[in-house]
């Protein structure tokens, strides 16, 4: 039986609001293993974030046990990356020294470093604007240099919090088709936040709804039809459906079936 | 360039008025000297070295008051920031401290001092530390987190999260308490100026109104407003700008 990559279990996490304690997830299990793309759809207030920030270790939950490589998850590491929705792109650096930023932290030499990031960068694309500052690029071009510097790290997963949330449609639609491609070419395991149902059902191999208050893991689905996706594929519809249905009656289904 | 032209316009329309005011009313030099006049001075003090020798001297006085208040500021700010303590109690205090204007404290530091260089230095340090203090506080109070986030998940962590990242961050909010302080610093040192002995613009001042040469107190002015201008809107001002527009705090202009 493979091992999983990240395990969840039982995990609850609560924060303090005007020292009122408000459970964000509640009881939360599941399993994701190696190079799985998996996508957390749910809606605005569900937990969504807080499971990334769980796994990349920068808050720890009041009760359960996350493992990752069956270990338990203590503080942030460059083997989880996370990429943020608002990029948190380094204003101060140029867009190579954004994507070095990581392999500094590595006993690697200047010249090595230089040369991975700039793989990263023309793997993105981006290679023609290694000099350029931060504010020169569009949303678009960020949120790809934030790809390529978590993905310079060598991370083993990936995090992506609504990456594509601050984009418009067209520009959205690229960088999944962008993101696609660089997973398969990577092969990394990723975990994608997102609200969106056709966005989700774009990418997952495996979709986790998550919904209520407190948050709790309503659903649980492999999609298996091959991409480029068609959305009047019939599993698609079917999976669509469902996720609609459970996201509609949060409170009426728990647990994972299909 | 088309401003340029109104300034000069502007400028030169300003002397025709002052010089008619001196010849039409016939004003003796120690109320209102003619622009010649000034010029005269400006022209004598900087050829016979006067001037110079009061700007430099100034200038060092400020420069010592100026550094020593930014190491004092940026180690009390670190040290509210990380204190509540301390902020709650003489963070408070700061506030207070700030709306006392530094004319106030000369009394003060005379009697402890001596009308002498330290005197003066002592209330640059009073006056200039004050906005380094309170911008290293908020700088790093409003470090913005997903910052700090990205560098940890990117596996920066201690001296390097510190060196890359935290002290990156503070910057603009620091360059803007880095301006404010000159521009306190630079107030108090006239003031203080004013009431003690040996080189200085605030002496050269003071010694134009005890000789009623009207001619050499409007030059000091003058001085004083041309100096103060380049070093805070020019020099402050332009790096302010600069560091805001690369942390992408506001468009270029």
């Amino acid at each position: 039986m493979l091992e999983p990559k990240i395990q969840f279990e039982n995990v609850t996490k609560s924060f303090t609001h005007l020292s009122k304690d408000e459970t964000i997830v509640d009881s939360l299990s599941f399993d994701i293993f190696a190079d799985e793309f998996v996508c957390v759809l749910g809606p605005s207030g569900s937990g969504k974030s807080t499971i990334l920030g769980l796994i990349a270790g920068f808050i720890k939950p009041n009760s359960g046990k996350i493992l990752f490589n069956s270990k338990i998850i203590n503080r942030p590491d460059s083997s989880r990356t996370l990429v943020f929705q608002d990029y948190a792109l380094f204003p101060w650096l140029n867009i190579l020294d954004n994507v070095t930023f990581g392999l500094t932290t590595k006993s690697k030499s200047k010249n090595e470093i230089k040369e991975i990031a700039l793989e990263y960068l023309n793997l993105v694309g981006l290679s023609a604007y290694k000099n350029h500052s931060i504010s020169q690029l569009s949303g678009g071009m960020k949120q790809r240099v934030a790809i390529a510097r978590a993905l310079a790290v060598d991370p083993e997963v990936l995090l992506l919090d609504e990456p594509f949330g601050a984009l418009d449609q067209q520009t959205r639609e690229n960088m999944q088709i962008e993101l696609l491609r660089l997973w398969s070419k990577t092969k990394k395991t990723v975990l994608f936040v997102t609200h969106s149902v056709d966005e989700a059902l774009k990418l997952a191999d495996r979709i986790l709804v998550i919904g209520g208050k407190p948050g709790k893991l309503l659903f649980d689905t492999t999609v298996s039809v091959s991409r480029p996706r068609d959305f009047n594929n019939s599993q698609i519809v079917n999976v669509r459906n469902k996720i609609l249905d459970k996201l509609a009656h949060p409170d009426f289904f728990m647990g994972s079936d299909i | 360039m088309k401003v340029v032209l109104i300034r000069i316009v502007f400028f030169f329309v300003l002397f025709l008025i002052w010089y008619l005011v001196v010849a039409v009313g016939k004003l003796p030099s120690y109320i209102l000297p003619s622009p010649f006049e000034v010029f005269n001075s400006f022209y004598y003090g900087f050829c016979k070295g006067g001037y110079l020798i009061a700007i430099f001297s100034s200038l060092i006085r400020v420069l010592i008051g100026y550094f020593l208040a930014l190491g004092v500021g940026v180690l009390t700010g670190i040290m509210l920031a990380r204190y509540y303590l301390l902020d709650i109690t003489f963070g408070k205090t700061i506030l207070a401290l700030q709306s006392i204007p530094s004319v106030a404290w000369v009394p003060l530091a005379l009697l402890w001092f001596g009308i002498t260089d330290n005197a003066v230095i002592f209330i640059i340090i009073l006056e200039a530390v004050l906005p380094v203090a309170l911008s290293t506080k908020n700088a790093m109070k409003n470090i913005p987190q997903n910052f700090i986030r990205a560098a940890q998940t990117l596996g920066s962590k201690g001296l390097h999260l510190y060196k890359n990242v935290i002290i990156k961050a503070m910057i603009p909010e620091l360059v803007t308490g880095l301006r404010l302080s000159w521009a306190f610093a630079w107030r108090a040192l006239i003031a203080g100026e004013l009431f003690i002995s040996g080189a200085g613009i605030g002496q050269t001042l003071e010694l134009g109104r005890s000789l009623a040469d009207m001619a050499q107190v409007i030059a000091m002015i003058t001085t004083i407003g041309v100096i103060g201008f380049l070093t805070e809107n020019i020099f402050f001002g332009t790096i302010e700008r600069k560091v805001r527009f690369i942390w992408g705090l506001e468009g270029q202009k």
